[in-house]
């Protein structure tokens, strides 16, 4: 064990060896910070959601049918694994409040227990007509407890009161469709009342919706088939608790941050274990004749070896300790809260599964390298470590074969070449350092460029129109909108939910635009930008959405008709849509499969001054400007500008601590041989280069080994930020010639650093201590 | 007609509220062209004179004149610039670079000055033609010490400055370099001051300067120095 004066020496000689030990310390502190910081995250997002699903009892499926039977229930509940079955009601309504948000209404049967609201302030009154409203909604608009709500469902306008204010762990993540990226909560959010309240719309209670508890271990997609033969003709849908809106938007931001929790700490353990073996080496070196005095002494093999391997251990611990303090509160508390999830509360959660897990590699990044560095000094006897150090070897190296080059360089070319090739690992230890800032900010820069980019590629190059109207299909139909003096292109389309079977059998709903096939305001393309056109004879597909059903052009799939019967009809072409996936058809091939086309929105590119007279009319349910879509989709993604600048600030963080370490660590152990030169007669700033030029030969590799480094982990990104969005991740030259300025900004910053430490260099005490 | 000289030079240090003052009030002149030695126990302010000699450092107060030029005041770049072509120094462990070759570390005064003399003859000249492409870790004391000679006098300085050359010598090898110092140095016409503890050196020099307490105890000239052969110690 550690003895008392063996401990007095591990703290003298780190304060000796201060900047070292600081860098392994932060190093190491950064590690597993990250790794305890991003964890913290998805595992707070799991347990505020699986903990709101299980209170609120949170159904395992949804199988949407008009006014369900009692059959039809009876029915349901007779399927293998069903434990319960209630039945209720969900639409979105408009509302009378400024810019016309939407509520989710959800209408809940007296007896209901499952998909309750988390009440957070007053209660539901059920059976008083009260209502829960979104507690976000309510802030975001003004509401209170007291106020009253008017929703407009069925044309006819029904005045709620508010009792309570809650949560909904359908609405999580409340995005109102696949078009919107990110929750707003002014314009979208969702009201729960009883079904009583429905009555003075419709005459009489309204179900349109059988929620279903599941025993779990249950196959879903089993019970959806069983179910759809249930009910037959009459179903509009069925999803499973995965596959819904919020849940899956959920799991997808967990699956994120679990992914870039195991990717980007691994650099910083990699550089901790570097840093530490350059720092012990050199230490266990310059403590040669102190190894042999205490072995003189009498200190077994055992405690000398323990001796040094606890500097590494120590340092590892208060790493730890220090990273799992940061993590969650610095990561943890910034970003959970900008995820955009509504949970009642943010107070962090910490994985210590896996801190335990980050804890044991860095100690043994720090320990373990600790003792592998001064294990090889044990061998030898007292006596053999107590004689002076064999002096430092120079030696040839491979550049030398090459007798016509070596010539021609100056010596102090040739005295860094040297050096640099002497200290193989201090070299690697900096490149890797470098590569990871630049990986870290080219991911970041792409992860940038690849978010604005969306709005680029779905508001400047595929919709093209000034606005879009959103007409009452119930009163409008084709001619009806043709006649319209509309001053400039229009163009019709239908929106709906199209329900199909993928070749593998699995149901899905998708989003199914029908529009005429010149498209003159939506231009389609393909992945490489070429215009891809609007099919007269099959379907067109977005390409991410192709991966999601598994097919590709040439396949087919079958589609729900409005009769409920399945038509099978070809995938002829896929298109790239960076966000919102779905499938787009002509009209004209609608009509060939029995349908009519009635639009559900105009797009219009106006000619001049829009026409009021018309978006004030009755057949118009709301407008939207692209420039609006535009600005709101850009303004959504502020979490990925805070994660961008941490990512560059962690980056920046690895090439300081890296490149300063390995300057000060080249400077203070050839400082005799710095002092001769300045003897000599080099001035300040030739000696300054020849310690500082080295640190290029990390730089430049570092930077080109960045490279991929950058992609990679923006691939992951790319591949993982939500199931809706279709982005590569591509590395532009434009952002590695950011990255790569940036990372030569940074070593130009710390070379200043390492060159006013330098200015400072005693010549006469230097060339004094000899050992 | 003095080269080098020294008027009323102190240089004092401070070590926490104590004031040392290491050279006090120190006056002497040598001529150019000349072996002499500064002799003095450890502490004696002998290496602080050749620190100051060599612009390694600046008196507190008092002047220092090297060639008509004066050097006590110098700003840093002018110091290490009057280093670069003026002064040969040559150090007790050698401080040879230990990544360059013995050819190289000769090179490195061709580096820096403007009318250097030949690398390879130095070498030869001390001895060590066959020695060139050797690392100093592969070398003997006596023959890293002689390289450091080579060096010193590469940059073909006016003055050589010794500290203790021979402080980490066996005294035959030690015998050996001090005859190189005299021969190679003043055969180049080079002005040479040795600092040594060691006493019977001071018989081969020309001006031999006691220094005890930061003063100048005694200074003696010799009309006839000794061969390095005839001196015992």
């Amino acid at each position: 064990m550690v003895r008392g004066a063996l401990w007095k020496k591990t703290i003298r000689d780190m304060k000796q060896s201060k900047s070292q030990f600081v860098s392994i310390l932060i190093m190491a502190t950064l590690a597993v910070s990250i790794v305890t910081g991003l964890d913290s995250i998805w595992f707070t997002i799991q347990n505020h959601a699986d903990a709101m699903y299980r209170s609120t009892s949170l159904s395992d499926l949804w199988v949407t049918v008009a006014n369900p039977s009692e059959q039809q229930l009876w029915g349901i509940k007779q399927i293998d694994g069903v434990t319960r079955v209630e039945q209720r009601y969900c639409a979105d309504a408009d509302t009378d409040l400024p810019g016309n948000p939407t509520l989710r209404v959800y209408a809940l049967d007296d007896r209901s227990t499952l998909d309750q609201p988390d009440v957070q302030e007053g209660s539901f009154e059920k059976y008083g007509g009260g209502a829960v409203l979104d507690e976000n909604f309510a802030e975001s608009n003004g509401l209170k407890i007291g106020d009253v709500v008017s929703i407009k469902l069925n044309g006819a306008w029904v005045r709620v009161p508010i009792t309570g204010l809650g949560l909904s762990s359908e609405q999580i993540f409340a995005v109102k469709n696949s078009a919107s990226l990110m929750p707003d909560s002014k314009s979208f959010g969702f009201l729960v009342v009883h079904a009583g309240t429905l009555e003075s719309v419709y005459g009489r209670k309204v179900y349109n919706q059988i929620s279903v508890r599941l025993a779990s271990g249950t196959d879903v997609p089993q019970v959806e088939r069983q179910a759809d033969a249930v009910i037959g003709k009459e179903l509009i849908g069925i999803v499973s608790q995965k596959d819904s809106g919020s849940v899956n938007s959920v799991d997808s931001r967990i699956q994120q941050f679990r992914t870039l929790g195991i990717v980007f700490p691994l650099l910083f353990f990699i550089v901790t274990a570097l840093i530490t073996q350059s720092t012990m080496v050199r230490l266990v070196e310059n403590q040669r004749s102190q190894i042999g005095i205490l072995k003189a002494l009498g200190y077994s093999r055992r405690s000398i070896l323990w001796h040094y391997t606890s500097y590494g251990v120590v340092i590892g611990l208060c790493g730890s300790l220090l990273g799992l303090a940061m993590g969650p509160n610095v990561f943890g508390r910034i970003l959970v809260p900008r995820v955009k999830l509504t949970f009642s509360d943010y107070r962090i959660s910490v994985n210590f599964l896996h801190f335990f897990l980050a804890m044991a590699l860095i100690l043994i990044c720090t320990g373990g390298v600790s003792f592998y560095a001064c294990r090889k000094l044990q061998g030898d006897t007292p006596a053999v470590l107590l004689r002076d150090r064999p002096p430092k070897k120079g030696n040839h190296i491979f550049l030398e074969s090459l007798p016509s080059l070596w010539r021609k360089l100056k010596f102090s070319s040739k005295l860094i070449a040297r050096n640099t090739m002497k200290n193989k690992g201090r070299l690697m230890m900096s490149t890797v350092g470098v590569m990871g800032c630049t990986g870290a900010i080219l991911a970041a820069l792409t992860i940038r460029s690849m978010i604005s980019g969306i709005t680029v590629q779905m508001y400047g190059t595929t919709f093209n129109y000034d606005q879009k109207i959103l007409v009452d299909q119930t009163k409008t139909d084709t001619r009806y909108l043709a006649n319209q003096e509309l001053n400039g292109i229009v163009q019709q389309t239908e929106e709906s939910n199209l329900e199909l079977i993928c070749p593998n059998g699995r149901r899905k709903m998708e989003p199914l635009t029908i529009t005429s096939k010149n498209s003159p305001l939506i231009h389609l393309q393909d992945v490489s930008g070429n215009p891809v056109s609007i099919p007269e004879n099959g379907i067109a597909v977005s390409r991410k959405l192709t991966e999601t059903l598994g097919v590709k052009p040439g396949d087919s799939i079958q589609i729900k008709r409005t009769d409920q019967k399945y038509v099978t009809v070809p995938v002829t072409q896929v298109f790239y849509l960076a966000s919102g996936q779905g499938i787009f058809m002509s009209d004209a091939y609608w009509k060939s499969l029995g349908e009519t086309f009635k639009p559900t929105a105009l797009l219009v590119k106006w000619n001049g001054v829009p026409n009021e007279k018309f978006l004030s009319s009755d057949a118009v349910e709301e407008s939207v400007t692209r420039e609006s879509q535009r600005s709101g989709l850009s303004g959504s993604t502020q979490v990925v500008n805070i994660a961008v600048a941490m990512m560059i600030v962690m980056g920046a963080a690895l090439a300081f601590v890296v490149l300063y370490n390995t300057s000060i660590l080249n400077f203070t152990e050839r400082i005799r041989d710095l002092a001769t030169l300045r003897v000599l007669g080099f001035y300040h700033g030739e000696i300054r280069n020849l310690v500082l030029i080295e640190n290029y030969f990390s730089v430049f590799p570092g930077m080109i080994f960045g490279i991929p480094v950058g992609r990679s982990i923006s691939w992951i990104v790319a591949k993982n930020l939500d199931s809706r969005l279709d982005l590569f991740g591509t590395i532009t030259p434009q952002n590695v010639l950011i990255a790569g300025i940036l990372t030569l900004f940074f070593a130009w910053i710390i070379n200043r650093a390492v060159a006013k430490k330098m200015k400072n260099l005693d010549i006469l005490s230097a060339l004094k201590s000899v050992e | 007609m003095d080269f080098i000289t020294l008027e009323d030079v102190e240089r004092e240090y401070r070590v926490g509220d104590n004031i040392i003052k290491a050279v006090d009030g120190v006056s002497f002149a040598l001529a150019q062209g000349t072996f002499n030695v500064i002799l003095g126990q450890s502490g004696a302010g002998k290496t602080t004179i050749l620190n100051l000699l060599g612009g390694m450092d600046s008196p507190t107060s008092g002047t220092i004149s090297v060639g008509g030029e004066e050097v006590s005041g110098m700003e840093e770049r002018e110091l290490t610039n009057y280093r670069r072509t003026k002064i040969g120094f040559v150090f007790q462990f050698y401080n040879l670079v230990p990544n360059l070759t013995a050819l190289e570390n000769v090179q490195l005064a061709e580096e820096v000055c403007r009318d250097p003399l030949d690398a390879q003859e130095m070498l030869d000249r001390v001895g060590l033609s066959k020695r060139m492409d050797n690392f100093p870790s592969q070398m003997s004391g006596g023959e890293q010490q002689r390289v450091s000679i080579a060096r010193a006098l590469a940059k073909n300085p006016q003055i050589v400055l010794c500290d203790e050359p021979t402080g980490a010598l066996d005294s035959v090898t030690g015998r050996k370099v001090l005859k190189l110092i005299r021969d190679v140095a003043i055969d180049l016409g080079k002005t040479v001051v040795i600092v040594t503890h060691n006493a019977p050196i001071a018989e081969m020099a020309q001006t031999v300067i006691h220094m005890r307490d930061g003063k100048i105890a005694e200074t003696e000239t010799h009309e006839h120095p000794k061969d390095v052969e005839e001196i015992v110690w």
